[in-house]
Formats: C-alpha cells, structure tokens, sequence
C-alpha cells in the first residue's frame, strides 16, 4: 500500500502534555483508553470520531498527543477531565501545541533540565506520619505513608518535613 | 490578585500541603488561591486568603457563625439549600460566596436570588469538579445548572468565581484549563479573566473605606 502525498493526508496537530505526578510509569495504550474515554465522554461519538485522538509518544513526565487539525481545543478540554488512568490518579497539564513532533521535542528538551532530580528513599516524617520520600522536584516532595499498603500519598515541600 | 482559584482544601482535609498546593498554583499561572480552614499568608509569592464553610446549618446558626468568622478576615462560603434559604443567607452582611449551586434544584436560583445577589455583591461559586470529574447524565445535569446561571448572570449581573475545590495538587488546574472548560457553559474570555479576578474585587471592597450618609 503506497502512502498518500502530502497535499491528500489529513492535517495533524500534535499537543505536548505534561504527566503528573512527575516520575510516575504510564502505558502508552492505557493513556489513549483514558484520553479517547474522555473525549468520547465529553463530546460523543460523532465528535470524537472528528477528534481522532493519538497517544504519539511517552517520554518521560511528558505524553504527545496527536489530534486532527482545528480541534485543538476540544482535545484541550477533554484532556483536562482526566483523572486516572490504569488505576492511578494523574492530571494531564496542556504545555503546547503545534504541527510537528519534533518542535514538541525542543520543547520538551527545555523542559526536562529542571526535572531530572531523583532521590534515594529516605525516611522523614510529616505531622506524625512516618513517610518514604519517592520524588523530589526542587522544593516539591512527594512521600508515601509508611503503612500496611504503603498507598497515601502526601504531596509536601521541604519545609512541611519535620526531620 | 487578578487569578484566583477559589476554593482549595490543602492537608488535613486533602493530601497536598498548603505550601505545594501554593508553588502549584503559582505553575499553573494563579497568583492567589482561597484555602479552607488554613491561614491567611504568603508562600511562593501567592497570596493564600483563608475560607471558611457554613454548611447544613439553620439561618440563625449562619448569622452567628459569619459574626465569629468576620472578626478573622476570612471569606465566608455558606452551602446554597432551597430558594428560601437562599434568599435569607443573601441577606446576611459578611455572607461573601454562595456554593454548590449544582447539588440544588432549578427553583433554589431563579431571577429574585440573581437580582439580590448583584445588589449585595455575593458572588456564586461555579464549581469546576463534576465537570471534570462526573460523567455522562450528571455531568449534563451540572452543565444545564451552570448554564442557567450564566444566562442570569448576563441579566443581572451578579459576582461568580471560578473554583477547583482540589483536595490535592492533581486537581488543580491551569488557568487555561479553566477557560478552556468554561467554555462549556457559555463563558468566554473576558468572563473568565472577570470571574477569577472577583475574589481580590470581593477582598478590595471589604476593606475600602465607604463614605456613609
């Protein structure tokens, strides 16, 4: 099967979103059930048929997610909506948009300076909660409950630790 | 404070601190945010206004509550109930905010709320959440509410502001977010610069000094 010239293919944008909590595994695939839940969700069958979203790529903290060309916004929208995916509560934050991956890339290569901070699991406590700390962003902490299921999730700064 | 995110409700009732929830918002382009039971104050350059709730209370209760409360510097929420209840707590001086208006029926704000509310400069709480978070029906049910009140606001012009009610940082969301989802119950731009700047309108007014006749 030939592919078709360019002035035939259907125009593309691409949105660059950031994934957060920063530092968590997302499947490529359960991201684009989320997303095309969400669009479907939001604006229906018809619609989001038109949408025709894409999860183009993972990298990172960052998600490219590709929409047809002037719905932009409602791909913006729907993607504010949600909140899970695979079981694990994320938001996804629009950073860009535009025509190509490779400007989302740039993009993205700026962003990812500041986000490269990983720490060792070290133990502090939080108002009386002992608490694993798993990711460190500058000020930002976010630390798990020590527990039986080790599953709370306290989202602090390095000025609410206590030790 | 031009952007406000109205209602936010950091640790113990959420999971964030009120310092992350605060560095958080000032990513997501706010330069203030009200935080329920929390203390007025400044982090991270944002400007942290302490709210109060007042809900499921009788009239009188609320009255001697918002008198408590006033002496704090605190912005007021009271829980809107029927359109009784609601015209009652309108009337109450310190009374700043009237919220879930999406939990009450079609008849809790009709045009006599809307005319009182402009008169006496209480804004409506348009809550954010069951928008992202509902789905299907009852996510209609609240666009339809929200709706309703939009086209009130065009009449009479009452106050309303724009809220998350996050309990956690990954509710929070941009201040594109929030016109992007605005959009869906009729408000453009300009509403959405009016509504996020209302909180600082609501604070400025407070503390003016009026000439009395």
């Amino acid at each position: 099967m030939t592919s078709r010239p360019p002035t035939l293919r259907e125009k593309r944008r691409y949105v660059l979103v950031q994934i957060e909590p920063v530092g968590i595994l997302l499947d490529q695939k359960e991201l684009y059930f989320a997303v095309l839940e969400a669009v479907t969700s939001l604006w229906g069958d018809a619609a989001g048929a038109f949408v025709h979203p894409a999860v183009v790529a993972i990298e990172g903290s960052f998600a490219v997610i590709r929409c047809r060309r002037g719905t932009e916004r409602e791909l913006a929208i729907a993607l504010s909506c949600i909140t899970s995916c695979s079981g694990q509560r994320i938001v996804l934050h629009t950073v860009a948009t535009s025509g190509t991956i490779e400007s989302l890339r740039e993009r993205m290569a700026l962003m990812k300076i500041s986000d490269n901070e990983d720490v060792q699991p070290v133990e502090c406590a939080f108002k009386g909660h002992l608490c694993t700390v798993c990711k460190c962003t500058g000020q930002k902490i976010d630390v798990i409950e020590k527990g039986f299921k080790n599953t709370t999730r306290f989202f602090l700064t390095k000025e609410d630790l206590e030790n | 404070m031009n952007f406000t995110d109205a209602c936010v409700f950091p640790y113990p009732t959420g999971d964030s601190s009120i310092r992350r929830m605060a560095i958080e918002a000032c990513d997501l382009g706010f330069d203030s945010i009200v935080a329920i039971n929390s203390t007025n104050c400044k982090y991270a350059g944002i400007s942290v206004i302490n709210g109060v709730f007042l809900n499921d209370t009788p009239v009188q209760d609320i009255i001697s509550k918002v008198k408590r409360a006033k002496v704090t510097d605190n912005l007021i929420f009271v829980k809107t109930r029927d359109n009784r209840f609601n015209r009652a707590v309108i009337g109450i001086r310190g009374v700043h905010i009237l919220y879930g208006l999406h939990l009450t029926d079609g008849y809790a704000f009709d045009h006599v709320v809307a005319k009182m509310a402009a008169d006496s400069g209480i804004a409506i709480d348009l809550n954010l959440s069951p928008l992202i978070n509902e789905r299907g029906q009852s996510r209609q049910h609240v666009l339809n509410r929200y709706i309703d009140v939009v086209n009130l606001y065009r009449r009479f012009e009452f106050p309303i502001v724009l809220s998350t009610h996050a309990h956690s940082v990954l509710e929070l969301r941009s201040v594109r977010d929030f016109s992007a989802l605005a959009t869906l119950f009729g408000f453009d731009i300009q509403d959405v610069e009016k509504a996020l700047g209302n909180i600082g309108r609501i604070k400025s007014l407070e503390s003016a000094v009026r000439e009395i006749k």
